[in-house]
């Protein structure tokens, strides 16, 4: 098939294994700029941080998610083009001439390799082939190739054929690889659960519910932290199916889905119970605390009022426009508890007792009462990664067919002897030549030893 | 709190630091004076500082009670070891000893920046929380008979093929940079004594190729199984933080170098220096990123 000059010229630039090497480069050298430039932050610290100009050109290249920019994963489709390009190109005929079948040759090749030997025998021609073979087997070569032809006998003899397809498998196996990488990216999620112990979560893209029934810090005796663990439980139509401990590296694994320990804190908008104390303002003195738990109505000793805990916020803010009062973190900077105050059956205020500001608002409004927040129990909670990539099993399929593919590749090499024996005179002339695909070095050493052992021939008849 | 044991790895630390002087010594004396005496000793130092540093890595795990290679100062010693482990089955195999001038004094360079870090890198540690990870039927194997702590998981099958790759990609850097030494003065046509001992350029490309051939294979089991460890203990196999780009930034290097061997007119000079490039891409994998760049890998 003959094709077109522009054609053919394209067609080869693809194939070519300097496109490899210089994709290879060039995907070297431009991954370096993502691991210099942080990456995924909100737009604007860049600009804080680099200044207008380089803000810009951040942004146009996107180089704040560069590893998903338009122009890196272009270096990666082109290197697949390549790899399809090069594998349809070259890798047909290389099998061809690798699985032809040997059923002749001329002797004279074997003058043009660098490994070759002539040697003198003293045994018969028969004796010489026995000999030759013997050898070859035992150094694990395989007889391809066995011919006489009146006073010449031809061998031809091989080992590690397999290594030479270690590349091909390699290639495929990028192939398998990325295919898993694309297909998990676009069919998988990412998430992030706090859950609060003894409370549920619905799980995303699935038919199933998560609850933490506990959790807990396990220590060393040095007082370091040893290990953080989450007693998790799977709920599917109402029913409990599973409970898993999990820990830092050992997640839950269930449909699919993992369940990760990855972070813990407290509650920053509800508590167990509180601690509240009734502060008489005529003689600044404050009763003894009693406890009210969440959503539950308590009386106030020694007055007529009851209070229900509703509200509670870890560092708290106010929003203005919405006029809600909101958590500004989930650190306890600033907590505070939200009351009902009650006078028998009447609602008489819904006040804010701040944990660091006692007093500063008027609890019941109108009296020599007021209430103080003295303590409080949290709820703990577990920060669960949910994670689901349904690609990732391909991927590792991948993997092993690369793991496959290297040890072909760099530990099997392919080893190939020519032999031709002649009778000469009262005994027999051996030529025998040799190559190896890599491993020259080593190669040599080993022709000699082959060589060596044809020559005992002689010693041993 | 009491403070670890570390006596006995520091003792032998100190030991391998002085057959590893005394190593390179030998060796760079050898190559300038070329006497066979002189290379012999080379030779008998080097067994020594191997026995050395096997034995801090003993002793590191009996003081610590988990494997050996769980922060910066440990894992420089395994890659000193087999730096010289991988050099000495060199020697023994292709008999140059002139290598050892230039690969046993980056053993040497190696031991010598572990000692320089600062103490608290030196001192034995119980593992965080993220890098405890073991094969559970490995567990399962030693239980019954008590042994379960030294079972080991992902984390370290992870860093120890890591540090065989390394360890391979120094060996075949110090020979591209002995190749391109020879290859300047061959390509003038005249003798220097400096290379003259060095055993011809068509076997220290090959001999630098087998170093990286051995080392590609190692550095892949290192991230895939990096991966797998990652999938366990972060949720996904792969989240391009520097430690990892910068091993597949390696990783591009190294590949362009074994097909730039596919390509005849890139062996040689060209493979020599991509060679380089990417053993100054393991350093900065190695230690850059821990100094520098900011990521989720404690230290290797
Ligand atoms: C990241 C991408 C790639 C990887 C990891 C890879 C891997 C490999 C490996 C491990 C070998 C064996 C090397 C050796 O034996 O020394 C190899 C050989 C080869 N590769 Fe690639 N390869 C990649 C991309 C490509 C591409 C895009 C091409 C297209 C031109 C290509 C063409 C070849 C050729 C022609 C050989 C030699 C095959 C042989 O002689 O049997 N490779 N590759």
């Amino acid at each position: 098939m003959k094709k077109r000059a522009w054609y053919g010229s394209v067609w080869r630039f693809f194939a070519s294994v300097k496109l490899t090497i210089f994709v290879l480069i060039a995907l070297a050298l431009s991954s370096i700029i993502g691991t210099v430039i942080e990456q995924n932050q909100p737009i604007e610290s860049y600009y804080i941080e680099y200044g207008e100009r380089w803000g810009d050109i951040i942004r146009t290249l996107q180089l704040d998610d560069m590893y998903h920019s338009v122009w890196f994963v272009a270096q990666l489709v082109l290197l697949m083009i390549n790899i399809i390009a090069c594998t349809y190109e070259r890798f047909p005929p290389k099998w061809r001439s690798l699985l032809r079948k040997v059923d002749d040759f001329d002797p004279s090749i074997i003058d043009r390799f660098s490994n070759r030997e002539a040697i003198e025998l003293g045994a018969t021609l028969g004796r010489a082939r026995d000999r030759v073979i013997e050898v070859l087997r035992k150094n694990r070569y395989k007889i391809k190739l066995d011919r006489s032809q009146g006073d010449e006998v031809k061998l031809y003899a091989s080992r590690g054929l397999i290594g030479r397809f270690g590349s091909d498998i390699t290639h495929v196996s990028l192939f398998v690889i990325i295919i898993g990488a694309i297909y998990g990216s676009f069919w998988g999620y990412r998430d992030f659960r706090p859950i609060l112990v003894g409370s549920m979560i619905r799980v995303p893209d699935a038919d199933f519910a998560l609850r933490l029934d506990k959790f807990w810090i396990d220590y060393y005796d040095t007082g370091q932290i040893r290990q953080y663990n989450s007693l998790l439980t799977v709920i599917e139509d109402g029913k409990e199916v599973l409970t898993k401990q999990i820990w830092v590296n050992e997640p839950l694994y269930y449909k699919g889905i993992r369940f990760y320990q990855s972070s813990y804190g407290t509650s920053w908008n509800r508590i167990k119970e509180a601690e509240i104390a009734l502060k008489r303002l005529d003689s600044n003195k404050v009763d003894p605390p009693f406890s009210v738990k969440w959503g539950e109505v308590s009386k106030v000793p020694g007055s007529k009022y009851s209070v229900r805990l509703v509200g509670y916020v870890s560092d708290f803010a106010f929003d203005e426009r919405t006029r809600t009062v909101f958590s500004k973190s989930g650190e306890t900077n600033n907590p505070a508890v939200q009351i009902e105050v009650y006078n028998g059956e009447d609602l008489i205020a819904r006040p804010w007792l701040f944990f660091n500001f006692p007093g500063l608002i008027h609890a019941i409004p109108g009296t020599q009462y007021d209430l103080v927040l003295m303590g409080f129990r949290t709820i703990p909670y577990s920060g669960i990664s949910i994670t689901k990539d349904p690609g990732t099993n391909v991927v590792w399929v991948g993997t092993g067919i690369m793991g496959i593919g290297f040890f072909l590749a760099f530990f099997v090499y392919h080893r190939r002897i020519w032999v031709s024996i002649k009778a000469s005179g009262n005994g027999t002339i051996v030529r025998m030549g040799g190559v190896i695909n890599k491993n020259p070095l080593g190669f040599e050493r080993e022709f000699k030893d082959i060589v060596e052992a044809v020559k005992e021939t002689d010693s041993r008849a | 709190m009491t403070e670890p044991k570390v006596i006995m790895s520091l003792m032998f630390f100190t030991m391998a630091f002085a057959f590893y002087a005394a190593t390179a010594l030998f060796y760079i004396g050898y190559w300038l004076l070329r006497r066979e005496w002189i290379g012999q000793t080379a030779t008998i130092m080097a067994y020594i500082a191997a026995l050395a540093t096997t034995m801090v890595l003993i002793a590191r795990a009996g003081e610590s009670g988990h494997a050996p290679f769980s922060n910066l100062y440990e894992s420089m010693i395994l890659f000193v070891w087999a730096i010289t482990i991988g050099y000495l089955w060199l020697e023994h195999r292709y008999k140059i000893k002139v290598i050892g001038a230039f690969v046993m004094t980056i053993s040497f360079l190696a031991v010598l920046s572990a000692s320089l870090l600062p103490y608290r890198f030196k001192s034995v540690e119980p593992l965080n929380p993220a890098l405890q990870s073991k094969w559970k039927w490995l567990v399962g194997i030693l239980e019954p008979m008590g042994l379960e702590r030294y079972a080991i998981g992902w984390l370290d099958f992870h860093v120890f093929t890591t540090f065989i790759g390394y360890a391979a990609f120094a060996i075949a850097f110090g020979l591209s940079i002995m190749y391109l030494l020879k290859e300047r003065f061959e390509a003038r046509k005249k003798g220097n004594f400096l290379v003259d001992s060095f055993p011809e350029t068509r076997i220290l490309d090959e001999l630098s190729y087998r170093g990286i051939a051995l080392g590609f294979p190692f550095l892949s089991l290192g991230i895939i199984s990096g991966a797998i460890w990652a999938n366990y203990a972060w949720g996904t196999y792969w989240s391009w933080d520097p430690k990892e780009t910068w091993s597949l930034i390696t990783w591009f290097v190294y590949a362009a170098y074994l097909h730039a061997r596919v390509t005849r007119g890139w062996r040689g000079k060209k493979s020599a220096y991509l060679s380089i490039a990417g053993f100054i891409a393991v350093v900065f994998l190695y230690w850059g990123v821990s100094f520098i760049l900011p990521g989720l890998h404690a230290y290797a």
